[in-house]
């Protein structure tokens, strides 16, 4: 039966999970991800899981354990947080190029040195070149829906990639929001279980592992081909998903009060449902501002991007993470700029970096960063093209 | 007799097929068919060993590999993929060099060990990083020359079977080319036992050792014959001898390998007092409970 209640974000993945019968969980613990393996670890331990959890020694670990089972055939269940998915970067190479289909949490935390425990992006962020689908989840009930979803795009043949299911740490991972999970056999019924059609590592129907065949260019290729058919299906699958549950995430792009804006901000993450607030009560007092929210960052939106281009002609783009020495601003712009250039009428491009270090964004930054995104669009020009909001004193939090 | 006939029908029925890219004299290829030849065909195997895949490439069976550095970890998975599935009649070997097991997989191996993993564990240890072209490993031994150690190693080999041992596994043995029926008794003792099991086998290397291919055999036998490399095993912690040959002088050892030839008396006498310590130790423990 499907029961309603409130739910911090680790224990909506780990549900998720469950409901997935993820069948092998190779995981080290990492703050802010802890919470999820021991619920997991719970979970098995009460009997309403059955899988194997690997208590391994170290990320890296996690990740070719993870490998392993997943050639083998099981379905395979991992997370983890900042430091750790540094640590496991080579692993991390591996399920895009074998074209495993495992699926992994990513809790974002910042990285060290300077580090916190609390969230940016960077950590997820530096591993968006390997080939693995990305999709930032905004809340609890989003983690587990997306979880869910996660199995049925990366098992898909024509897909066969590995899916990171990101949310912040702390923001999503440790705040209780009202979380519907879905009764067990309606999941059932939408994830039939999994059967990779590339692998098999039993003796008696052994098949030798063929994914890769031809040069590596040739297979690279591949699996670009495959970034780009998962743009229909991770669609499609969030329609199945949103006709059989009630609940769908519009894909890749969500616009929120979006109509007759002119100019739009863009954010990823928890800072969503703080700047859903900001642009109602902006709207309210006659302001022609929207809000974008990105949920998949890979493969990156690029038609739907040109699309929305169209409408909004001031985007600001906001980004909780830092690219040193870059061409200009922050990681989610640069994508955002390169998608948008071929555009004979180009829209202005903001870029904000906020939250920096798992900072706070507050309701006064995104009004300013709002306000800046309005100024430029009616000026018809971009006064500052990377704006640090953090180094500005805004006056009081709200 | 039609020679290509014979051999036609040999590597018909062997799980490893013929045509490796080991080097002349390698003891991989006479080592993985011993082993594949005792194991038999119900099982998958993980890894690489000796050099890279050069032998294990060639294998017959249901393989997975990942990488150099990926040590213990895969199978691991592969093990818990073969108990949800409810196979449990499956034989998971994993396989890697001596610097997979000493130097970057050390933490691996420890680790598999201690969760206990249902997987026999190989180091094939040739005593240096060989397929990247004879670099020191934390497994080469004292004095021993390699490009990074252009005046010989200052360090001691590791003494990895034992270490392992204390992990309180139920089987650890070392082993030999050299002595095929020992090798193969361990590897079928150790495919009946259930957990984590490690055989540990020297493998030679005319390359990187700097001797004659054709030697091969005989200059392990010699490592064997001077207890440069004992062969015993640590069945469920106790100790056994399983081979005591009468001890012949390491000098006749070193002197057949270029990679000691700069080995001055004092280092031989060194390296000569180090292994009868160690044979001393060995024959003391035989046949005791070493493992707490």
């Amino acid at each position: 039966m499907s029961f309603t209640r409130m739910m911090e974000g680790n224990e909506a993945a780990a549900y998720g999970a469950m409901l997935s019968r993820a069948e092998v969980v190779p995981a080290y613990p990492i703050t802010p991800q802890t919470e999820l393996i021991s619920h997991i670890a719970t979970l098995i331990a009460e009997g309403k899981m059955k899988a194997q959890y690997i208590k391994v020694e170290g990320e890296h670990t996690a990740m070719a354990a993870s490998c392993g089972a997943s050639a083998a055939g099981a379905r395979v269940f991992t997370a983890s947080s900042s430091q750790g998915l540094a640590f496991m970067d080579e692993a991390l190479w591996m399920p895009p190029g074998l074209r495993l289909p495992i699926v992994m949490c990513f809790v974002n935390r910042s990285i060290a040195p300077l580090g916190t425990l609390r969230p940016d992006h960077n950590d997820s962020l530096q591993q968006r070149d390997k080939g693995w689908i990305q999709l930032y989840c905004e809340n609890s009930q989003e983690v587990l829906d997306t979880v869910i979803m996660a199995y049925k795009i990366a098992e898909d043949k024509r897909i066969y990639l590995p899916v990171g299911v990101c949310y912040d740490g702390y923001f999503v991972s440790a705040t209780a929001s009202r979380t519907e999970v879905p009764d067990s056999a309606e999941v059932d019924d939408f994830l039939p279980p999994y059967k990779h059609e590339m692998y098999n590592l039993m003796p008696e129907d052994y098949v030798k592992a063929t994914v890769p065949v031809g040069s590596i260019a040739e297979r690279r290729y591949g699996m670009q081909e495959a970034q780009e058919r998962a743009k229909g299906i991770i669609e499609a699958v969030d329609k199945e998903y949103e006709k059989r549950f009630g609940r769908g995430y519009d894909g890749f792009i969500e616009e929120y009060a979006c109509e007759s804006a002119d100019a739009v901000l863009m954010t990823m993450g928890s800072m969503t449902g703080t700047a859903r607030d900001v642009v109602d009560e902006m709207r309210a007092d006659g302001k022609k501002i929207g809000l974008l929210k990105l949920r998949g960052f890979r493969p990156f939106p690029t038609e739907e991007m040109r699309e929305l281009a169209k409408k909004y002609r001031a985007i600001g783009v906001v980004d909780r993470n830092t690219c040193f020495g870059s061409a200009g601003g922050g990681i989610v712009v640069q994508e955002v700029a390169r998608a948008l250039y071929s555009l004979e009428d180009r829209p202005l491009l903001l870029n904000f970096h906020v939250g920096l270090g798992g900072t706070d964004v507050t309701m006064r930054q995104i009004e300013y960063m709002a306000e800046k995104v309005l100024e430029a669009y009616e000026k018809g020009k971009v006064e500052k093209e990377v704006d640090w909001v953090e180094l500005h004193d805004l006056g009081p939090v709200m | 007799m039609d020679k290509n006939k014979l051999f036609d029908d040999y590597y018909k029925k062997s799980l490893l097929q013929g045509g490796t890219t080991c080097c002349p004299g390698c003891g991989g290829p006479l080592y993985w068919r011993m082993i594949l030849e005792t194991l038999g065909p119900n099982t998958i195997l993980y890894g690489g060993g000796p050099c890279a895949g050069c032998a294990s490439r060639n294998i017959k069976l249901p393989r997975f590999n990942l990488h150099f550095s990926f040590v213990a970890d895969a199978p691991s998975g592969i093990v818990a993929a073969l108990v949800a599935k409810g196979r449990e009649d499956v034989t998971v070997v994993s396989s890697t060099g001596d610097g997979g097991t000493g130097d970057i997989g050390f933490g691996k191996i420890s680790a598999a060990a201690e969760r206990n993993e249902n997987m026999i564990q190989m180091c094939v240890d040739n005593e240096a990083y060989m397929n990247t072209g004879i670099q020191k490993s934390g497994l080469t031994p004292y004095g021993a020359w390699t490009t990074t150690t252009p005046l010989g190693k200052e360090a001691n080999k590791k003494e990895i079977p034992l270490i392992v041992a204390q992990h309180k596994v139920p089987y650890v043995a070392t082993t030999s080319v050299a002595y095929p029926a020992d090798l193969r008794a361990k590897v079928a003792k150790a495919k009946d036992i259930k957990g984590f099991r490690y055989l540990h086998t020297v493998m030679p290397c005319p390359t990187g050792w700097r001797f004659d291919p054709a030697k091969s055999v005989e200059v392990t036998k010699m490592m064997v014959d001077t207890w440069a490399w004992p062969l015993y095993e640590v069945d469920h912690g106790v100790l056994k001898l399983t081979v005591k040959p009468k001890q012949r002088p390491v000098e006749d050892y070193l002197k057949a390998q270029n990679r000691f030839r700069h080995l001055k008396d004092d280092q031989i006498q060194f390296l000569q007092k180090t292994i009868d310590d160690k044979r001393d130790m060995l024959l003391e423990s035989d046949g005791k409970r070493i493992i707490i």
